[in-house]
């Protein structure tokens, strides 16, 4: 089965979706993990509305790609370099700072990329961010609660979160690489990258965390498929069933 | 007797509702403590066995859904937390003694989740007897947990529903999905059945508890219930029922079965099923590390809002 995205808008869109299915995938994770049941609760939550727009988003990818597959092949049938998440969302769960951090880096950045979306030429792709607008404001409220107590709690709470923003740092200077179709598909991607560092950097500041200075990094751009390691792992647990049994319908 | 027993006596006498503010005897109240907190336990030990497929679940639909049940299970055994709080315990308390071995879980979780076939056998037999038994209580004399009963039984009802549409999508797939969903009945079946607890004539705190209108069903009639309800429901998928002694019979109005194996229920109920280990390490774990987050969370409310942790 060929899987390979064709039309320049959903190449744009799939870098969407997939970031939301592999953080959704990684939320699961935490699922009887939490630190106490409201929070467990309140992490699949996030994870559901994830795994939904992501869905919804690969829906509309394959309407634009004539139907030749369907959102389950997408999901169970690509490999690592057919996979277009930004790298910062298949970051594991060391702790539940990276698990916030990761969290929050991640809701500024679809949040403004959702607004602009509100600007969109299809009206399918207008009508999602409408409904994942709404979900990303929970979710924001939700990690940026967490940032402040985390980063105002303790000794120890403040170190960990510290240690996860330093780490998760690395991966966001890819996001804004913005190439073409980037600049086509957002209304203005320049204002992403400033509406991130502003809230990035207030936060922070508000939440006695410092924003350590970052080398460039010599790492390939997830616009090109290229992934940390991570992603190999999960991509094979996820997908272990549909692989196994090629033939089986679920 | 005094007014006080007089007045929880006509409570239960006329088939109304004991409140938390109401006077009970003491013995009424720890039973339903035990038998309450036993629920919410087995609710969150029971979103392990699940989880176990949660990362693995084959479809875009069927980890949506999955996560959904498994999220639901937290919300039931939040609610009835809260129904236990209501009788003097605190969730603290209940957690130690779910650690101590004090409290118990239903020992159906014991067992491993084994292929994706189980996560249809868990939501159509697992869930599927839990609502037998919770449909009944649904007429207990605590007010809260009859409530909370029915709120849960709604969805519990949905959990069974799209656990048999896995087994049938299962027992009607290829053959090695078929051998799955054979293989899940054969070993999730008696263990369902267990669910229920001893035989009545075996059951240490049924007769005190059903004379209080804590349970409102014997153990052996909630079970035939749930094996007259299932068998033709097996008998639909194709699949074959682990016992040979199944069938129906017209005297009784019921279908026979076998003996179960009580030295295995026992034995499971004791510690030593499968995963009796794996199950509370794993639910110790789950807090012990995150101590340092509701550490925070506290020592962040005392900074912000004067209040005392
Ligand atoms: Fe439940
Ligand atoms: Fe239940
Ligand atoms: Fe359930």
């Amino acid at each position: 089965m060929d899987l390979t995205i064709k039309n320049n808008e959903a190449k744009f869109l799939v870098r969407l979706a997939d970031t939301s299915l592999i953080l959704g995938q990684r939320l699961a994770e935490m699922c009887s993990n939490g630190p106490f049941l409201e929070e467990d609760i309140a992490l699949s939550n996030i994870s559901l509305d994830l795994f939904g727009r992501a869905e919804e988003m690969y829906k509309i990818i394959c309407d634009i790609e004539g139907n030749n597959f369907t959102p389950d092949d997408l999901v169970f049938r690509r490999n690592e370099r057919e996979y277009f998440n930004i790298k910062l969302v298949e970051q594991p769960n060391e702790d539940f700072a990276w698990v916030i951090v990761r969290q929050f880096l991640h809701d500024i950045y679809v949040q403004e990329v959702y607004t602009q979306l509100l600007n969109s030429e299809n009206s399918e792709v207008v009508g999602l961010a409408q409904k994942v607008l709404k979900e990303v404001r929970y979710s924001y409220i939700h990690s940026k609660d967490w940032m402040e107590r985390l980063g105002l709690g303790t000794e120890e709470s403040n170190a960990r979160v510290q240690s996860a923003v330093d780490h998760q740092l690395k991966y966001i200077e890819e996001i804004f690489a913005f190439d073409e179709l980037d600049k086509t598909y957002l209304a203005d991607s320049d204002q992403l990258r400033s509406v991130w560092e502003n809230d990035v950097n207030a936060t922070l500041a508000a939440c006695n965390l410092e924003r350590k200075e970052i080398m460039p990094l010599t790492m390939r751009d997830f616009r090109d498929g290229f992934h940390s390691e991570h992603i190999g792992h999960l991509l094979s647990i996820m997908q272990y069933l549909p692989r196994a049994y090629p033939d089986a319908k679920w | 007797m005094d007014k006080f027993e007089k007045a929880f006596n006509d409570i239960i006498e006329k088939d109304l509702k004991v409140e938390p503010r109401d006077w009970m005897p003491e013995k009424y109240r720890k039973t339903l403590i035990r038998q309450v907190s036993q629920h919410a336990h087995s609710e969150i030990i029971g979103m392990q066995p699940e989880g176990n497929w949660l990362l693995r679940a084959p479809s875009l639909r069927s980890k949506q859904v999955l996560l959904a049940k498994i999220q639901d299970e937290a919300g039931h055994g939040l609610y009835l937390y809260s129904v236990a709080e209501t009788l003097g315990i605190s969730r603290q308390e209940m957690n130690a003694q779910l650690h101590s071995g004090e409290a118990k879980y239903s020992s159906i979780f014991n067992y491993p989740t084994l292929t994706w076939a189980d996560m249809g056998a868990v939501g159509w037999l697992v869930d599927g007897s839990a609502i037998v038994n919770q449909v009944s209580l649904q007429r207990t004399s605590y007010g809260p947990y009859a409530r909370g009963m029915v709120r849960i039984c709604k969805e519990e009802s949905f959990h069974q529903r799209q656990g048999y549409e896995i087994m049938v999508k299962m027992a009607f797939g290829t053959p090695e999905q078929k051998e799955m969903a054979q293989d899940a009945l054969n070993r999730f079946w008696e263990p369902s059945l267990m669910m229920f607890g001893p035989h009545d004539a075996d059951s240490a705190h049924s007769s005190q508890s059903m004379a209080w209108k804590i349970k409102r069903e014997s153990n052996d009639h909630l079970r035939q219930r749930f094996i007259d309800r299932t068998v033709p429901q097996a008998e639909y998928l194709g699949l074959t029922i682990p016992d040979p002694n199944i069938k129906w019979n017209e005297e009784t109005g019921h279908y026979d079965h076998s003996p179960f194996n009580w030295d295995e229920f026992w034995n499971v109920v004791n510690g030593n099923g499968p995963c009796n280990q794996e199950r509370l390490d794993h639910h110790k774990k789950a807090l012990s590390d995150n101590t340092w987050v509701r550490e925070a969370a506290a020592a962040y409310a005392v900074k912000t809002e004067n209040v005392v942790a």
